[in-house]
């Protein structure tokens, strides 16, 4: 059998390729371009011979061909990740975003508990550490207020963070090489 | 002839194999696969040999080049490199050792059961 891949056999193969791709999102970037690639290659000229369905059967998975990939790039031992690192980043500024609006909105709140008309400045420090002075203006009740950004030590600690929970350090040229021996 | 290969022997010995098809013709990954079945390898799939190509590349043991392909996207083809071609003449002898060793030992005559392997001892009864 020798066919030329349709348009869904295509699809079929672009949903493989792309899945795999999902999944080798820690190796260098053109790495996962050659892999994607030399997938396409392969799988179009498996489905002339076997059909799309058969050819991303062959396979053996995704997931599995993904690990393989990783293992033969990256070596067998244990891995930094980039993805969990870009996670904890992404989802820590979020939540710590929103806790820091929620700590400057409630010292404008207590102010306003103590007097709903409110009128003239007031300054508080932030959260210890991490978060910089707030300076509110209170006009009849309406408030405003400038500052309560992370300090320096806050991103430091983001950065921390982000080495410990994607165990980066095993990128360094150094690490991978001993890992790969 | 078509037989199951236990996927754990096999792993240990496809760098050897896809070094040794390689260096008798430059192939790219679907191509060696093809080359791998027919032998009787029908249970290499290509999710164990691209990895294994990935593998090698990274090595220094095969180089690659792209050759464009009138049937669809560019091919990636593999040859081994001189690094290659020392690690399969050594991959072959340490093969040629090993499999001498159990092809000794797996050609002495095997028990057929449990009992004759049992080491031989009294019982003592309750």
């Amino acid at each position: 059998m020798s066919n030329r891949p349709n348009v869904w056999d295509r699809l079929w193969i672009e949903k493989t390729v792309w899945t795999l791709d999902q999944q080798l999102y820690d190796l260098p970037r053109d790495r996962r371009i050659s892999h994607r690639r030399e997938l396409r290659t392969n799988l179009t000229e498996a489905t002339q011979a076997v059909g799309a369905r058969e050819a991303v059967r062959q396979l053996g998975g995704t997931q599995q061909l993904a690990a393989d990939y990783l293992d033969a790039e990256l070596g067998t031992g244990p891995r930094g990740s980039w993805l969990w690192a870009a996670v904890f980043v992404t989802m820590g500024l979020l939540l710590g975003t929103s806790w820091l609006h929620d700590a400057t909105w409630a010292f404008a709140q207590g102010v306003l508990a103590v007097d709903p008309e409110a009128t003239g400045t007031f300054t508080w420090s932030g959260i210890d550490y991490v978060q910089s002075t707030v300076n509110y203006t209170f006009t009849d009740g309406e408030v405003t207020w400038t500052g309560g950004a992370w300090t320096p030590l806050a991103y430091a600690l983001w950065l921390a963070g982000a080495i410990l929970v994607g165990r980066l350090w095993r990128f360094l040229p150094s690490y991978g090489a001993r890992a790969r021996t | 002839m078509s037989l199951h290969h236990d996927p754990q022997l096999l792993k240990g010995v496809i760098s050897l194999l896809l070094l040794r098809l390689l260096a008798e013709r430059e192939s790219y990954g679907y191509e060696l696969v093809q080359r791998v079945q027919a032998l009787g390898l029908t249970d290499v799939l290509e999710g164990t040999v691209y990895p294994a190509l990935a593998r090698l590349e990274r090595e220094g043991r095969v180089s690659a080049r792209l050759v464009a392909s009138t049937s669809g996207p560019a091919r990636k083809y593999y040859r081994p490199t001189q690094s290659g071609y020392d690690a399969l003449s050594e991959g072959i002898a340490h093969w040629d050792q090993l499999a001498g060793i159990l092809r000794e030992l797996l050609s002495t005559p095997t028990p057929d059961s449990p009992e004759e392997s049992a080491p031989k001892s009294s019982t003592i009864g309750a």
